[in-house]
């Protein structure tokens, strides 16, 4: 592919970044941004740990969006794993004090969860020919109720008490390094995970034959039969996986960087599993690209801490609103991203 | 999806009902509660005295409308997941409406019929103008409206509480309240006496209902919008712009949202507050709205039983120790049963019962109800 055909195959992407490219240096000439205070180590540390959930979510999701099914419940399956990991630690512990080891505990529990619930939902969708959207809508709402219901029959109320998260990993000699030592090889031990997962996910889709059958069963589902592999199986093993990366990405959230769970609201997942959504289609289905728009709208969700630092005052409740604001802006830039094929049509093998 | 006969959608709706609350009352057991307990107060929660039938048909007001909203775009083949924010800014502009003209329109009955008219009219502005966005979004740039609708949800929640807290709050109050609306503008209680009930709002919403179905199955509006929802090719081919269609349902869609928002300012809270507080009336009528097939009169009954089973559910969070949660959580599993009809029909197929649905595959109408887009 030359560069001529991947700038044509990619002008809205293109265009949308020159776009945000600009109008960031406009707003920071017009009110007068000390640009170079706003992007700090810090900035990138808090960036990156704020994407971390995002881009979990967003890698589980585009793995079963390219096997054919749009695993539009991320959000509510976030909701399960940011319970079920602080359930799963809390009790672990023995309802006491909760230690490293609970954490672990709980981020396991998360997963398995996760990945038994998206079995349902893999069912209803697959075997059943759900309506994969309403499907994902119901797994929402589901998690929005019971979520909260089972925190209050464990803990008397719609959150978790407060629970530690795991502690910050020091790799020696790499933390050293200027930067990215600090950012990288000082941190959550899940914000590496991330990054290798990301990596990994990009490689096994890309350069591998599972990944290339992922790619077939929602791109054409009939010439995968036809070359003997059971074009469902690969699907119920990306939405599995899905689940399950939804599941950690949700553990992330309550026991992984944050102090519990809270079920007020919308719960703490609060949209970050429809963002996850966008950062895939704004990364074009591409693990990396996932990746990077993860980090732009972890970036966005820290803009208000980073506001602070350099005396911006926005009242707290408009800045919190700018990671919605950047999803509505790049699905608009982007809009259309080509879709596999065979998305949202069950396959029937014809028998 | 909801590929059916009339007769077989009904079937699902039920199935579908029964199936998610019987895995309710398991998990309320499985929870170590007492799921008999658990029926029976949610059956006196929505119908054991008067004004447990009240505050019942007050939540079905509110589900009727926000599910007739649903209903016509789903119908369109478009997703409004947005309801919930159209009806939060809806209700906002009755609000701001009201305090704003209160002070120059005479008092008493005639001022406050104004008051609620032009309120209610600039709540149906606001609703529609607030789904028009995603509708552009959908039509000009081909965003996908699940997604916007869902961050424009947020955005108004956000939007509407930082305006309230910081402008519209009374010098000294510590709640992220506007001030309460003068006493004339309400709606008359008649038949039960209850504060946040009057039947006028019911029949304002059935009202809604009928003009609503009369748009959808007599107007060449509303023929143009079910068509292009089914079979867009054959819209097209008569002359119906797919673009100009999607953003003209989706305001249609948000007029609906926001007469609801103004039907719960006027008649539940009669001030304005933090919308992240409110009952999300938005997200339950998609569920009504898929259990009624899309139908704006199914959405009656719907909204009826959905509206039971929320008063039930309050009045099991007042009494009984399980969380009233739980129902929000069992009306998420009748999405997800709704969803699924296969997995009803294969059931019935297993067991015996309604074994012709089989072979009444091929005669199967798909003229009548919202299709996937």
């Amino acid at each position: 592919m030359s560069v001529a055909d991947y700038t044509t195959r990619h002008r809205r992407g293109i265009a949308a970044g020159a776009v945000a490219v600009v109008a960031l240096a406009a707003l920071a000439a017009l009110f007068d941004l000390p640009v170079a205070d706003l992007l700090t180590v810090g900035t990138f540390e808090r960036a990156l740990r704020a994407a971390t959930p995002i881009a979990l979510a967003a890698i589980g999701g585009l793995y079963a969006e390219k096997s054919g099914v749009f695993n539009i419940g991320l959000e509510g399956f976030m909701i399960f794993g940011a319970l079920s990991g602080a359930a799963g630690a809390w009790l672990a512990s023995g309802s006491g004090s909760v230690g490293q080891a609970d954490l672990w505990v709980g981020v396991v529990v998360a997963v398995v969860v996760c990945t038994l619930l998206t079995a349902i939902f893999a069912v209803l969708t697959i075997r059943y020919e759900a309506d994969q959207i309403v499907a994902g809508l119901a797994v929402w709402f589901v998690g929005l109720g019971f979520g909260p219901f089972t925190a209050t029959v464990l803990w008397d109320g719609v959150s978790s008490p407060s629970l530690p998260n795991i502690d910050n990993v020091t790799v020696p000699v790499l933390a050293e390094i200027p930067v990215v030592g600090r950012v990288l090889f000082d941190a959550s031990p899940l914000v590496l995970f991330t990054i290798l997962a990301a990596v990994a996910a990009w490689v096994v889709l890309y350069r591998t034959r599972y990944g290339y059958w992922v790619q077939a069963a929602g791109e054409n589902p009939e010439a995968l039969d036809t070359a003997g592999v059971d074009v469902n199986r690969v699907r119920y093993g990306a939405v599995l996986f899905s689940g399950a990366m939804a599941g950690l990405a949700g553990a992330v959230l309550s026991i992984g960087i944050g102090s519990g769970f809270t079920g007020t609201g919308v719960t703490m997942v609060d949209g970050r599993g429809w963002i996850a959504i966008v950062a895939y289609l704004f990364g074009n289905y591409n693990p990396l690209g996932a990746f990077g728009a993860s980090l732009l709208f972890g970036a966005t969700d820290m803009l208000q801490v980073q506001f602070q630092t350099v005396g911006i005052s926005l009242p707290g409740s408009i800045v919190g609103l700018f990671p919605y604001v950047a999803v509505l802006v790049v699905l608009t830039l982007v809009g259309y991203t080509r879709v596999p094929a065979a998305v949202g049509e069950p396959y029937d093998t014809e028998e | 999806m909801l590929r059916a006969t009339v007769v077989e959608r009904f079937a699902i709706a039920v199935a579908a009902t029964l199936l998610a609350l019987v895995l309710g009352a398991v998990i309320v057991a499985a929870s170590g509660y007492d799921a008999v307990e658990f029926v029976s107060a949610l059956l006196y929660g929505a119908f054991g005295t008067r004004s447990n039938v009240a505050f019942t048909l007050r939540q079905s007001t509110m589900l009727v409308l926000a599910g007739v909203a649903v209903a016509v775009a789903f119908r369109a083949g478009v997703f409004n997941i947005g309801v919930q924010g159209q009806f939060v800014v809806g209700g906002f502009a009755t609000a701001v409406t009201v305090l704003f003209l209160a002070p120059h329109l005479p008092t008493g009955a005639v001022g406050g019929v104004a008051l609620i008219v032009l309120g209610t009219l600039a709540a149906i502005l606001a609703g529609g103008a607030y789904a028009a966005l995603p509708g552009l979004m959908k039509a000009y740039a081909d965003a996908n409206e699940v997604i916007t609708t869902i961050m424009l949800n947020f955005i108004a929640s956000g939007v509407v509480f930082y305006v309230v807290d910081s402008y519209l709050r009374p010098a000294g109050a510590s709640a992220p309240n506007t001030e309460n609306f003068p006493e004339y503008v309400a709606l008359p209680s008649v038949v039960f006496d209850s504060p946040s009930f009057s039947v006028v709002g019911l029949a304002v919403a059935l009202a809604t209902v009928v003009a609503v179905y009369v748009v959808m199955a007599r107007t060449r509006f509303g023929y143009d919008l079910v068509t292009s929802g089914h079979q867009e090719p054959a819209a097209a081919y008569s002359g119906v712009d797919p673009k100009r269609n999607v953003v003209a349902t989706m305001t249609f869609s948000g007029m609906v949202a926001g007469l609801a928002g103004a039907v719960f300012t006027v008649m539940i809270l009669g001030y304005y507050s933090d919308p992240s507080t409110f009952p999300r009336f938005g997200f339950d009528a998609i569920a009504v709205s898929l259990l009624a097939a899309n139908n704006p009169l199914g959405v009656v009954p719907a909204g009826l039983l959905f509206g039971g089973l929320d008063a039930g559910g309050q009045y099991i969070g007042f009494t009984l120790d399980v969380p009233p949660e739980l129902v929000d959580g069992v009306v998420g599993l009748v999405v997800l049963f709704v969803a699924a009809p296969e997995l009803f029909r294969m059931a019935g197929r297993r067991t015996g019962l309604g074994g012709n649905s089989a072979e009444a595959r091929p005669g199967r109408t798909e003229s009548d109800g919202g299709d996937e887009p």
